[in-house]
């Protein structure tokens, strides 16, 4: 059903678009604790998402976890370092494209770039960042 | 203001709720848990061969990650249009006023803050959405490790550009 998913995409990327996920200046006020707003919206969306869990876990409908290891440290600061300096993190890159901002084009050709040598070189990190072992098909 | 076509942006509260229910609906109605950047990845297995692309759990997800992906651009692209115009832009807005770099030097601190995120966020196993959003709404705490270390990489570094070198 891959047009429930597009649908799916394009209403959450209306949303990163119009609230200022989506855009430079705003997650720099984020950032530089000059603006409440990206703050707003990641807490409201988890004290959404928090007792809905809770819910539909009682319902039976468990979703997968993320494991533990040194990468979320290493991986987030890096990760963390580009989204200030590109102003976006991976959904707004889409969504900046979309909306025609054409440095979305750089910003995403370096997503792919980075994301193809990390997956790469997985064999070599795997060990030293403690990452699960991998399942091939 | 938006730099998008000057908008106002909705309320944190309305766009937050509206980012919750999406995270809720897409688990409830798909059973599919929210996040963005493994897409890359889905991206990536279709021209990269390392066994890291071409795992089972990476490309029996194609079907559902790509077109997440697909409908971003288009949710951005849609946005544009009804808010008002769509038309190519280089507009960085704080950037442009106090950096000033034309399209070359935005180019090249695009493309290297995107190599950041795609390495880093692959590293850490999520980015926003998935680690952030979801990870710390489950309670686990490589969501809540992640969040912690991306949020304090990004003010660090965004203070140290703007209020260090640039004295803002």
């Amino acid at each position: 059903m891959p047009v429930f998913y597009v649908a799916f995409g394009v209403v959450f990327g209306w949303i990163l678009s119009r609230s200022g996920a989506a855009d430079y200046n705003y997650v720099q006020g984020m950032f530089l604790f000059t603006e409440f707003q990206l703050y707003g919206i990641i807490g409201t969306a988890v004290v959404v998402t928090a007792p809905g869990l809770i819910l539909l876990k009682r319902k039976g409908i468990v979703p997968s976890t993320k494991p533990q290891h040194r990468g979320n440290i290493l991986g987030g600061l890096l990760f963390g370092i580009g989204w200030s300096i590109t102003g976006m993190c991976p959904g707004p890159i889409l969504v900046n494209l979309g909306e025609g901002k054409l440095y979305a084009i750089a910003a995403l050709a370096g997503m792919l770039v980075g994301a193809g040598a990390f997956g790469s070189l997985y064999p070599k990190l795997a060990g030293p960042l403690g990452l699960p072992q991998i399942k091939s098909k | 203001m938006l730099i998008l076509n000057q908008l106002a942006p909705y309320h944190w509260a309305i766009a937050g709720a509206g980012i919750g229910v999406l995270t809720l609906f897409l688990l409830a109605v798909a059973k599919k848990r929210l996040g963005v950047s493994t897409g890359f990845e889905n991206v990536c297995s279709l021209v990269l061969n390392a066994p890291y692309f071409q795992r089972e759990s990476l490309v029996s997800s194609h079907s559902w990650r790509l077109p997440i992906l697909l409908g971003l651009i288009g949710g951005g692209a849609l946005s544009a249009v009804l808010g008002g115009t769509w038309s190519p832009t280089w507009d960085l807005g704080v950037f442009d006023a106090l950096i000033g770099w034309g399209p070359v030097g935005k180019v090249l601190w695009m493309f290297g803050g995107g190599l950041l995120i795609g390495f880093g966020t692959r590293m850490a196993g999520g980015c926003t959405s998935g680690h952030g959003i979801f990870g710390i709404s489950n309670m686990e705490l490589s969501g809540v490790v992640t969040a912690i270390c991306f949020m304090a990489a990004g003010i660090v570094t965004s203070n140290l550009i703007y209020r260090v070198i640039l004295g803002v």
